[in-house]
């Protein structure tokens, strides 16, 4: 095999065996906010165009693997178009971002972005933090101050 | 450690809120701003706006705001001859003048491109993602706040939501939808001090 098809058929491999993303509209969204009942939930909408939102990512996958064990968990929910959802697949994977992963799949993005928070306007990267009840105790919208989101992440884990 | 808790993340939030302290709101008066000229020289909205004017927030470097690009374009052809005057805003500390010439040029936008430096007009409007445009009319009250679409795939588009606010704002009534949101890059702020 040649060296380029060697690197085609890596590539291939790997995009094969990035995992798919779970479609998610405004109800599965509530659902899986509940789903992390008893525990400090971070949600985390982001996409491959947005370039803050990849850049940020690997932080978020290291703040995860340190708090885990207290009680701590990172959701993902991809904000790309559907021809986008492989290539959003695969960059999740290269992160090691926890699973299961989603993807916004939303007949109207007005309803599903209102539902998630009135207040957002649909600007990326946003994450949302929810206490152990489902309830939203604070939200990042556009680039994140890490040092602020740990503080506020450790403070919920001991209230 | 609970009231603590809530204190400080309260005060987060008057923080956050007074970063952003939007003037302007769908129903109520735009009155007079500064912007910036690529060339470095200042000019007023006051000088820029028409009978209705159409405010909008675009970017370099965003993929979604590019990929109105040719959209925008075609609102300027299309409404410019209507008397709507375009006041388009690049409010990114991320993207100064230079490439915002450039990226007006490559793409030859037929409207100005003007710099909101330390995205002051952004704050005032609550503007937050790019593309975000807004809607004022003769009175200069604001009237439409959001999308210029339903899908930056134009091939998924099934409302004409900014054409639908500027038709009817051009005919004298109310748009039927007079706030939207879509999804979008974050507006690159100034810190604040």
């Amino acid at each position: 095999m040649t060296r380029r098809g060697l690197l085609l058929a890596c590539a291939a491999r790997a995009l094969a065996a990035a995992p798919s993303l779970i479609p998610l509209d405004e109800l599965a969204f509530r659902r899986m906010v509940t789903s992390h009942r008893g525990k400090i939930l971070l949600v985390d909408f982001w996409a491959t165009w947005c370039s803050p939102c990849r850049e940020e990512l690997p932080k978020l996958v290291d703040l995860y693997t340190a708090q885990k064990s207290k009680g701590f968990d990172l959701t993902t929910i991809s904000c790309d178009e559907p021809e986008q959802q492989a290539s959003a697949a695969h960059f999740l994977q290269t992160q090691r971002t926890p699973e299961p992963a989603y993807i916004r799949h939303a007949t109207s993005d007005d309803a599903f972005i209102n539902a998630i928070d009135p207040k957002w306007s649909g600007a990326l990267p946003a994450l949302f933090l929810f206490d152990r009840k489902g309830a939203v105790i604070q939200s990042f919208i556009g680039e994140t101050d890490m040092k602020l989101l740990e503080k506020t992440i450790n403070k919920a884990l001991a209230s | 450690m609970k009231h603590s808790f809530s204190a400080s993340l309260l005060a987060a939030f008057l923080a956050a809120s007074s970063l952003y302290a939007q003037e302007f709101k769908v129903g109520s008066p735009v009155t007079d701003f500064s912007v910036t000229k690529l060339d470095g020289s200042p000019a007023q909205f006051s000088q820029l706006k028409g009978n209705v004017t159409l405010v909008m927030f675009i970017s370099v470097q965003c993929p979604v705001s590019n990929a109105y690009d040719d959209r925008m374009t075609a609102l300027y052809n299309d409404y410019a001859a209507k008397g709507v005057k375009f006041v388009v805003l690049n409010a990114n500390r991320t993207e100064p003048p230079a490439p915002v010439r450039q990226h007006a040029s490559e793409h030859a936008f037929p409207f100005s491109v003007y710099k909101d430096e330390n995205n002051v007009v952004a704050d005032r409007f609550g503007a937050t993602v790019t593309p975000e445009t807004y809607v004022i009319d003769s009175t200069g009250v604001l009237r439409y706040h959001g999308s210029i679409d339903d899908s930056q795939n134009l091939s998924r588009v099934t409302t004409q939501r900014l054409r639908m606010a500027l038709d009817a704002v051009l005919a004298g009534k109310e748009p039927i939808q007079t706030e939207t949101k879509a999804l979008g890059c974050s507006i690159k702020r100034a810190p604040k001090s």
